[in-house]
């Protein structure tokens, strides 16, 4: 096996790739790039609990069924990569319309979401509330945009004949990676923005 | 371009494709495992218990979500160890910011309508 095909399958191999140890290095920093952002968010909720009633307007059907759709996308995302390794190009194709698709319902729902806000009365500058709120949802969904943008890209690329079995494998757990970090930031955004405000004690 | 024109993976093919079939049931599992705790989640919320208790199992399954996803789904616990520790180190920095401006800007602690006036 060669020191290429090692970098490959990152089983016992001596040699990390370089894509995949950048993609890592910075989730590490968007990491607390989110981390501040949610911060923010938390603690301004805590010293300011009388600027907003945040149920007046939070919708928590719709938001769990965003979430759970993202969390769908997650799976057919490892799916699309495993499909990727073991050079199934239909199935790599199938299950990538699937995140795809999933990603775009997810965008949906938060531009309703942010329509229904506003209509409510909740802008970016209403309040501490909304400030930090929209910042924070929606720097996740320019992530997802993103993340939206860059599988359409793979679709389309794996239709010109150009796809290299090795590095294209190696392309798609690279972009795997985003759209998994994408979806477990939202699973604290979910639980810490979301869910905790309709613990009654707590509020 | 059609599905001969891709060039399949020669190494190790069969047990290559063994690991990935492997790894595809323990993804279908853990996505079943996530959407039934996201349901439990959704339910919690209504349930008459003590708000710390809610708050602590919220907490405590988010926290499953979020290292089931990082280690199966992002196959970190299928890779090197440098690239938990790439993503473990923001984690550590994210986490500690967060607890450090929770003490900071705590209202016995600092006059937070003083510095947050513009």
């Amino acid at each position: 096996m060669s020191d290429t095909e090692h970098q490959e399958d990152g089983h016992g191999s001596l040699v990390i790739n370089n894509k995949k140890l950048l993609m890592w290095l910075f989730l590490g920093s968007d990491c607390m790039f989110f981390g501040t952002l949610i911060s923010t968010h938390l603690i301004y909720r805590k010293l300011y609990p009388e600027s907003y009633d945040p149920l007046l307007v939070f919708d928590l059907e719709l938001t769990s069924g965003s979430t759970f759709i993202l969390l769908m996308s997650s799976v057919l995302m490892a799916l699309a990569v495993s499909a990727m390794h073991k050079g199934e190009l239909k199935s790599f194709r199938l299950t990538t319309i699937g995140v795809i698709f999933c990603g775009l319902i997810f965008l949906a729902c938060q531009v309703y979401e942010f329509a229904h806000f506003t209509n409510e009365g909740l802008t970016l500058s209403t309040n501490t509330f909304g400030s930090t709120f929209y910042m924070m949802t929606g720097t996740h969904g320019v992530h997802v945009a993103i993340g939206v943008f860059w599988l359409i890209c793979l679709y389309f690329y794996s239709y010109t004949g150009k796809m290299d079995a090795h590095e294209s494998a190696v392309d798609v757990e690279v972009a795997g990676l985003y759209w998994h970090f994408v979806d477990i930031v939202w699973i604290i955004i979910f639980t810490a923005v979301y869910l905790i405000e309709y613990i009654p004690g707590l509020r | 371009m059609t599905d001969t024109d891709y060039t399949p993976i020669p190494v190790a093919q069969d047990s290559h494709k063994d690991t990935e079939t492997k790894r595809y049931h323990t993804f279908v599992n853990l996505a079943l495992a996530l959407a039934a705790i996201t349901g439990i989640e959704l339910v919690l919320v209504y349930m008459p218990f003590h708000p710390i208790f809610i708050f602590s199992t919220l907490l405590a399954l988010s926290l499953f979500k979020f290292v089931a996803v990082v280690a199966w789904f992002m196959h970190l616990i299928y890779d090197k160890l440098i690239l938990t520790l790439a993503f473990g180190t923001g984690m550590v920095i994210a986490t500690g910011t967060f607890v450090a401006l929770g003490f900071l800007l705590s209202r016995n602690w600092v006059d937070v309508d003083a510095i947050t006036q513009f």
